[in-house]
């Protein structure tokens, strides 16, 4: 199968939103009103109703002059995500493509995966059902995988008209993003490809013109310790416990029940005698 | 397009069957294929093969259609003794008559040989048609510098085959394609390809609820219509003739709605 990957140019970007709406209208995703950010970026974040947002960013480039700094974000698709980890439902799985989905039908509303994601990407969404009862669920971008499984590229992808964002094969988006930063170099010294290795690459990747701290991004994200124990050591272990005790339980019943036939027929040899 | 309305089967029998077209046009001789361009022919809507000087190398072509009809008794086996009573009646004469008749889509003759012959109906004109393509690709090939458009109504300027096929590309442009020739020219996004209309109240666009790549452009002119697909949003972008096998469903729908692939101008007294 092969490996796709979302990558994005931010300094194509010309910040138009499109990205943004072309999200909300491929996933029907209710409008989320905000109130004035002192910015013209619309959201803070994204949020479970928003799952891309375009960040608006003023930047002093240190030679006195200000930087308009653009960056469409949205769910990375980590190749060891962290959410996936820490799923106690496993509700959260990779897909052939290596996107990161949540499966509505098994998330419990825990919340794990939004405390442990590195990039705060995911966001719990409250519902009520005919019972009026609340309940909660994990929402973020799906990166289009059902378009994905058509063959079409990603709704913001397919929208955006600068070229920032482009859908491909994963070994050419990666040439593509090392040769553009070498292209930006002049105008932007600080300019790198943004594909963190501590969560094993991701499949957005940036070509940021800036250092992640000016975006508001880790340098060096990782799958937090606790998550690897969870998952690798603390869950599995869990289970085997679980598998103890049901042998214990089992054993019990079963120790306790020979125990007292064998009373009762003691009982009862007395009795004939 | 993964999911289609054409079984998985057939579906892939058809790319075998491009991918046969493709490795015979290889082996074609370039220079046995000799185009006249004459734009004032192509703006009078003669297709350009008509034009053309073609040196058909009949063993060459009866090779072909054998190599057809081993691929299609290998995906269904009850197909062989039709087949080799084809094989039978096929001489160098038939051959000739064959190709002359394919190229003008002469359905009469294919019924008529058909007849004669003892054959099932589809085999003559569907092994014909196959075998024949390979030329009108090599032509489109060697012509596709000189075409940038074609006369509404006339159909592919390459080799005359009614339009029912475009695609969006970067920026929106829209482009006809030629499944049958694979020949592509540049249309008016607001422009019936079958009686020139270019009216904006008199072209309608029927949508598929679900499916956000395809579109039938009808119009209310000539009632004609043509699939419009929208390349933009595919990651690997889908061949001509592929796209048109597995969008047959927008033939169904458009003619459903009283629309024919061949627009013809509503005649008033």
């Amino acid at each position: 199968m092969t490996k796709y990957m979302k990558y994005v140019d931010v300094t194509k970007c010309d910040g138009c939103r499109a990205c943004m709406v072309a999200c909300k209208n491929w996933n029907d995703l209710p409008a989320d009103p905000q109130d004035f950010q002192g910015s013209v970026q619309s959201h803070p974040k994204v949020s479970a109703d928003t799952w891309n947002v375009m960040q608006y960013i003023e930047h002093e480039n240190g030679k006195g002059d200000l930087e308009y700094l653009f960056r469409h974000s949205a769910c990375f698709h980590c190749t060891d995500a962290a959410c996936e980890k820490v799923c106690p439902e496993n509700a959260i799985s990779y897909t052939k493509y290596g996107t990161v989905v949540i499966d509505h039908d098994k998330c419990v509303g825990c919340g794990y995966c939004v405390q442990n994601c590195p990039f705060e990407v995911i966001s719990l969404k409250e519902y009520v059902d005919k019972n009026g009862d609340k309940y909660r669920k994990s929402q973020k971008c799906t990166m289009c995988t059902d378009r994905l499984e058509e063959g079409l590229q990603p709704a913001c992808v397919t929208t955006c008209h600068t070229g920032s964002l482009e859908f491909g094969e994963e070994t050419a988006m990666l040439k593509k993003a090392e040769q553009r930063v070498q292209e930006i170099k002049g105008r932007f010294p600080n300019a790198q490809v943004y594909n963190p290795q501590g969560v094993g690459g991701t499949h957005t990747i940036y070509v940021l013109a800036e250092k992640p701290s000016v975006y508001g991004l880790p340098e060096n994200p990782k799958v937090p310790t606790s998550a690897v124990v969870w998952k690798d050591y603390a869950q599995p272990i869990g289970k085997m416990m679980l598998g103890a005790t049901t042998m214990a339980l089992v054993g019990a019943f079963v120790t306790n029940n020979i125990i007292s036939r064998k009373n009762k027929d003691q009982d009862g040899g007395q009795g004939h005698e | 397009m993964i999911k289609s309305v054409v079984s998985k089967e057939y579906q892939e029998l058809q790319k075998q069957i491009v991918q046969l077209q493709e490795h015979w046009k290889q082996t074609i001789d370039p220079e046995t294929i000799r185009p006249s361009i004459d734009q004032a022919a192509i703006a009078a809507g003669v297709p350009i093969v008509s034009l053309t000087a073609i040196d058909f190398d009949i063993s060459l072509f009866l090779q072909w259609i054998e190599e057809l009809n081993v691929t299609l008794i290998t995906n269904n086996p009850e197909l062989e003794p039709n087949l080799a009573a084809v094989r039978s009646v096929l001489t160098d004469e038939t051959v000739i008559r064959w190709i002359e008749e394919a190229y003008s889509f002469n359905q009469t003759y294919f019924e008529k040989f058909s007849e004669e012959h003892g054959l099932e109906q589809w085999i003559p004109p569907f092994l014909a048609e196959t075998a024949l393509r390979p030329y009108l690709q090599l032509t489109a090939e060697k012509t596709q510098h000189a075409i940038s458009h074609a006369m509404p109504g006339a159909g592919c300027p390459v080799c005359g085959e009614p339009v029912r096929l475009a695609v969006l590309e970067a920026e929106g442009k829209k482009v006809v394609h030629c499944p049958r020739c694979h020949a592509h020219w540049n249309g008016r996004r607001l422009e019936c390809s079958h009686c020139g209309n270019t009216d904006h109240e008199k072209i309608h666009f029927l949508t598929i609820e679900g499916d956000p790549v395809s579109q039938i452009q009808v119009c209310g002119e000539c009632n004609g219509y043509i699939k419009i697909i929208d390349t933009r949003q595919y990651i690997e972008k889908p061949s001509a003739a592929l796209m048109d096998l597995n969008s047959i469903h927008l033939d169904y729908v458009a003619q459903e709605q009283g629309y024919s692939s061949v627009g013809e101008k509503k005649q008033t007294n």
